[in-house]
């Protein structure tokens, strides 16, 4: 299952091995720099927040896009379970769970004093019926990533519990995702333009190009919203970002791109932050595809290409060489695999019979032309000319996720833990290892979650070692908070923005 | 036979001069370009990235590390290839429009009147992002866009023009005299309205460069494989409040070739109307011919 | 004249049939639709196939094309294929924005055009009347996004004037607030704008000069200037009508990339925005209505020039 970033936060930092950045991430101790509110929280303020991509309706169950989870799960919608901004599964609107020890049986206990926005009260009931919805109705999001349960009980008001056909290592985060957002039974609100979720802010108002706006539940079960109301503006173009945060029109302004970055840091008494996320800047190859099928040029191409510079260009990035990042488990770091070496791809391209090579980058026209500029030059130096072809997204949803129609592409994908899809031999990469797909399965049917780690870190290095794609790099958000901000989240902030715990302090 | 000795009558324009001179030195940059440019336009260089005019990156370099002198000098043959041919092929449409709302019977020619009416409404950028929404963004997305959208422009404004002639006397004199629609066309009609449509050809030329500068910003028009100053001006662009020079140069070109056109239509125009001071109705000449935001 | 009338009027509602049918088509060309957006990458065929269905995209193209059409006639430009509000309201809301700044950015190019055009025409072969016919020829020649952010680099960063970007979320409830966020993008294309059409204004006054009327005024014992403005002016004003017109179609339906730049939400971003997310009906509904609009002006301009200037009648 995969989001894609609207456009990447392309931001500057200078290359560091992509281990020591895994660990600070993970350590979260570069995260959350407070800066110094002047005064105390205030609890009637507005925070204004800038963000780039616009949803195109709210529909949290029907349409897919990052832009719907970023700011609407734990805000207005919550789940049994959720995840921290380091990607830890923690408790939600269950109060505890329980997994049996064969992986096959899911106990949650609800909080009390649950209430949706629209009024119902939370029972077990309503997560049944969810639930239930989600596994029959193939139109909604997240129906695959509940394969494997095969019954959903509610033994008391307060008791949830699945049942599995087998262990699915995945299915926890997968409730802290779509999947497991809990709705009120038989409601009928309509989701493209309205919400009744049981989060800390409710949907005040939402207007196509205009923004969003929260306003905070005084009937929350939990701690109450640290701000009285959220305007979430939506602004496509960096430099006009960052203009509306130095006039004072923003309070927080995320995915600040790094070469606009100097203009923020410490002006108007903004501070930047940087924070890791699971964005994988990902060059797909078509396995399928001649001459891409030879695994000599696909080794050919990934040699060619510096991405200890490119990482440089990009700016706020780290180097990634397989399809696991930092914050998922399985994580290693394998850059021996497909260090830079430009005269080892030439000799490559010869053995395979494919000097003078032409081949074809698709690419969203959203991204910019950073990385379509560095492939052009890489590839150019050892002898293969590549010609770049923007589209719509629309268009590249056809024509590569669909059709499989392409040579190469280059898309961000944001969502965590989502290596399943090089063990999916029908995904748009075409990569079909028969090895990769039983590690998977038994990395996804183990009941331990350190052995399933070490299992999906065997497969992850089977599949770079295949070069079955390019992992350019994988992204950093830069957030930009201002003056008076604090508690504002500092990673994962392209897939999950936690707006409860964020005070604004207005003298 | 008022074309012969043109280029001299242009040339004595202050106009024509500066129009051809821009316009030489831009074609010769861009044959140049396919010889020789300081660097490979393409090479990134990413240590030395967003570097400062000096040596020996005269004008300085982009967010990668390619020269911009370079890169402008290679973009100089995307300006020329763009302006030429969304020219001929906007002045194709509109010779042909024009001529179809003008020469035919009533009923043809109200219905193309209209028909020129609907097309004037889709603006350049539309018909460009349905073009590049199909076959992905190019320059032929430039084109092909900016040749049908200014060419329905074209036609729109020398449609009334060619009528008029088509009805003056000389012109009725010929079809009375025996000649065939056709010589009559070549003989009278052809030689007075050239005039007309070698202006627009002009004017389409620097609507097609502000275009392509316009599209590549938003994507539909060159890409990086290209270089361009559309693109390289949308690139830079981004950063002008941190990196304000680099921005100048590809600005300065384009300002600067679209000025040469424009002015060149006005030579042109000076110099093939005999009657420019007499007692012409204010007719196709100088109606603005492209609106801002639409094209760039 | 009520038979020109009448001809015209049959014309226009042709025009719009035939509008509506090259829009549905030209729409129906375009890759990817709607569907697999929704559907996303976590899509399966099966998801794509049953979202089509809901949104009535797998009926028969003549059908849907009757359907539309037939909803348009009662007023009905149907709902967003993805957020479900009706067209008009989008469009209405969206107006609101792009409209004032095409008037505004009309009423500033007028004001730089027309005296800076009579001027530089009246003075024309004088150091004043070239030095202003230089600068407009440059003016008109800058891309429009190089101008707005130049604009943005001066007033809104370094003198902090006026606003970066953005449109205020209560919209016209606060008009000072609203002016202010159009005052730049309106600056943007009125400068450029009144630099081409200074142009228009020149040569039009120009050729009034030369006008025999305008010598029969002499004639008459006015001076120059009167007779300039009070023989030559109608006909220049006319023109300048005409043309203006048609710029001012062009911008409500053209301001893309200056909506981009400035982050405005009108008109022309929601239309680049929808046919990106290929909301068919969306667009559909906009293009209509927008050539309509033209199509309006076009006929109420040739009315006026019949009204007016029966030798136009002749040009058929």
């Amino acid at each position: 299952m995969h989001s894609f970033s609207s456009r990447p936060a392309l931001l500057r930092r200078s290359a560091v091995a992509g281990l020591g950045i895994a660990a600070l991430a993970l350590a979260g101790c570069t995260g959350s720099p407070q800066p110094g509110p002047t005064g105390e929280p205030d609890p009637d303020a507005t925070l204004r927040l800038g963000l780039v991509l616009e949803p195109d309706n709210l529909d949290i169950r029907h349409t897919s896009g990052a832009a719907l989870e970023q700011i609407l799960i734990d805000n207005v919608y919550e789940g049994l379970v959720t995840r921290t901004e380091e990607n830890e599964i923690v408790p939600s609107l269950a109060s505890e769970y329980e997994v049996s020890e064969d992986g096959l049986t899911y106990t949650f206990t609800l909080n009390e004093g649950v209430t949706f926005h629209g009024g119902g009260e939370l029972t077990a009931s309503d997560v049944v019926e969810t639930y239930n919805q989600v596994r029959s109705d193939e139109t909604l999001i997240g129906h695959d990533q509940l394969a494997h349960v095969v019954a959903v009980d509610a033994p008391d008001d307060r008791t949830v519990v699945l049942t599995l056909d087998q262990p699915d290592q995945n299915l926890l985060f997968a409730l802290t995702g779509r999947a497991g957002l809990v709705f009120d039974e038989g409601d009928e609100t309509d989701l493209k333009t309205a919400a009744n979720g049981t989060g800390p802010f409710t949907l005040a108002d939402w207007s196509q190009g205009d923004g969003i706006t929260f306003t905070r539940n005084d009937e929350y079960w939990g701690e109450a919203a640290g701000v009285a109301a959220v305007e979430v503006s939506y602004i496509p173009d960096f430099t006009a970002g960052v203009n509306a945060a130095l006039d004072g029109s923003l309070d927080v302004l995320t995915a600040v791109q790094a070469d606009l970055a100097p203009q923020l840091d410490g002006q108007n008494g903004f501070t930047l932050t940087r924070g890791a996320t699971t964005d994988k800047a990902t060059l797909a190859f078509n396995n399928q595809a001649a001459p891409l099928d030879d695994v000599r040029v696909r080794e050919a191409l990934r040699l060619a290409i510096d991405h200890e510079a490119l990482v440089e260009a990009v700016g706020a990035a780290t180097t990634q060489y397989g399809p696991i990042p930092a914050l998922d488990p399985g994580y290693e770091d394998l850059s021996d695999v497909a260090p830079f070496d430009p005269e080892r791809a030439k000799e490559l391209l010869a053995e395979a019979g494919q000097e003078d090579l032409e081949l074809e980058l698709t690419i969203p026209s959203f991204y910019g032309t950073t990385v379509s500029t560095f492939l052009v030059s890489a590839f150019n130096d050892i002898g293969v000319e590549l010609k770049v072809d923007p589209v719509e997204f629309p268009t590249w949803l056809q024509d590569v996720y669909t059709n499989k129609d392409y040579q190469l592409s280059f898309v961000l994908h944001v969502e965590p833990r989502d290596f399943g899809n090089f063990a999916n031999p029908d995904y748009y990469f075409g990569y079909d290892n028969a090895e990769v797909q039983e590690l998977y399965a038994e990395a996804t049917s183990t009941v331990d979650p350190d052995e399933s780690a070490e299992l999906l870190a065997q497969a992850a290095r089977i599949v770079s070692e295949d070069h079955a794609a390019d992992w350019l790099y994988t992204g950093e958000t830069i957030t930009a908070v201002g003056p008076g901000v604090a508690g504002f989240p500092v990673h994962s902030i392209n897939s999950r923005i936690d707006l409860a715990a964020v005070t604004l302090a207005t003298e | 036979m008022s074309r012969m000795g043109l280029p001299s009558r242009l040339w004595r324009l202050s106009t024509g001069r500066f129009g051809l001179i821009v316009a030489g030195v831009v074609v010769l940059t861009a044959l140049v370009s396919l010889v020789w440019t300081p660097f490979d336009p393409r090479t990134v260089d990413i240590s030395h990235r967003w570097g400062l005019p000096g040596w020996p990156h005269v004008l300085g370099t982009d967010g990668t590390g390619r020269d911009i002198l370079s890169l402008v000098m290679a973009g100089a043959r995307t300006t020329v290839l763009v302006a030429i041919g969304a020219g001929l092929v906007s002045t194709a449409v509109g010779v042909l429009l024009a001529s179809i709302g003008a020469l035919t019977p009533r009923w043809t020619r109200e219905a193309v009147a209209v028909l020129i009416d609907i097309l004037i409404a889709f603006p350049v950028l539309l018909i460009a992002m349905m073009i590049s929404s199909v076959w992905g963004g190019s320059l032929w997305v430039v084109v092909w866009s900016v040749g049908i959208g200014f060419g329905v422009s074209i036609a729109r404004v020398t449609r009334p023009e060619l009528r008029r002639v088509s009805r003056s006397d000389y012109v009725l004199a010929g079809r009375a005299s025996g000649l065939t629609a056709l010589q009559n066309l070549r003989r009278h009609l052809l030689p007075n309205v050239a005039p007309v449509f070698i202006v627009q050809l002009s004017w389409s030329m620097a609507v097609a460069v502000l275009a392509e500068a316009g599209l590549s910003y938003l994507g539909f028009g060159a890409s990086v494989t290209e270089p361009s100053w559309g693109l390289l001006l949308a690139d830079l662009q981004q950063y002008l409040q941190v990196h304000p020079l680099s921005v100048v140069w590809p600005g300065l070109a384009i300002t600067l070739t679209v000025l040469a056109l424009n002015l060149l239509g006005d030579a042109l125009r000076e110099a093939t109307d005999p009657t420019l001071r007499g007692r012409h109705v204010p007719g196709p000449k100088a109606i603005p011919h492209t609106t801002p935001g639409v094209v760039a | 004249m009520i038979r020109y009338l009448l001809t015209r009027l049959t014309l226009l509602a042709v025009g719009l049939l035939v509008a509506s049918a090259l829009i549905f088509t030209v729409l129906r060309v375009l890759p990817g639709d709607v569907a697999q957006l929704i559907a996303g990458t976590q899509g399966s065929a099966a998801q794509v196939a049953e979202i089509r269905r809901q949104l009535g995209l797998d009926r028969p193209l003549w059908e849907q094309y009757a359907d539309w059409i037939g909803g348009v006639l009662h007023g009905d430009l149907g709902v967003s294929m993805l957020t479900g509000s009706p067209v008009a309201d989008e469009l209405w809301e969206k107006a609101q924005v792009t409209l004032p700044l095409g008037i505004l950015s009309m009423l500033i190019a007028l004001l730089i055009s027309v005296p800076f055009g009579v001027l530089s025409a009246v003075r024309r072969g004088r150091a004043d009347g070239t030095a202003i016919s230089v600068v407009s020829q440059g003016l008109a020649a800058v891309p429009v996004v190089w101008a707005g952010m130049m604009l943005v680099v001066l007033f809104a960063v370094v003198l902090g004037w006026l606003p970066a970007q953005g449109f205020p979320r209560s919209g016209w409830a606060a008009p000072g607030l609203a002016l202010r966020s159009l005052m730049l993008p309106a600056l943007t294309i009125g400068v450029v704008e009144g630099a081409m059409l200074l142009r228009f204004v020149r040569s039009a006054t120009l050729q009034a000069v030369g006008q025999d009327f305008v010598r029969t005024g002499a004639a008459k014992g006015l001076t120059r200037t009167q007779a300039l403005i009070r023989h030559g002016l109608p006909s220049v004003g006319l023109s300048i009508v005409t043309v203006l017109g048609l710029q001012v179609a062009g911008i409500v339906v053209g301001a893309v990339v200056i909506e981009l730049v400035f982050n405005l939400p009108g008109i022309g971003r929601m239309l680049a925005t929808d046919v990106g997310s290929r909301d068919l009906v969306m667009v559909q509904g906009e293009l209509l209505v927008l050539t309509g609009f033209v199509l309006l002006i076009g006929f109420v301009v040739d009315l006026v020039h019949h009204a007016i200037d029966p030798r136009q009648r002749e040009a058929g």
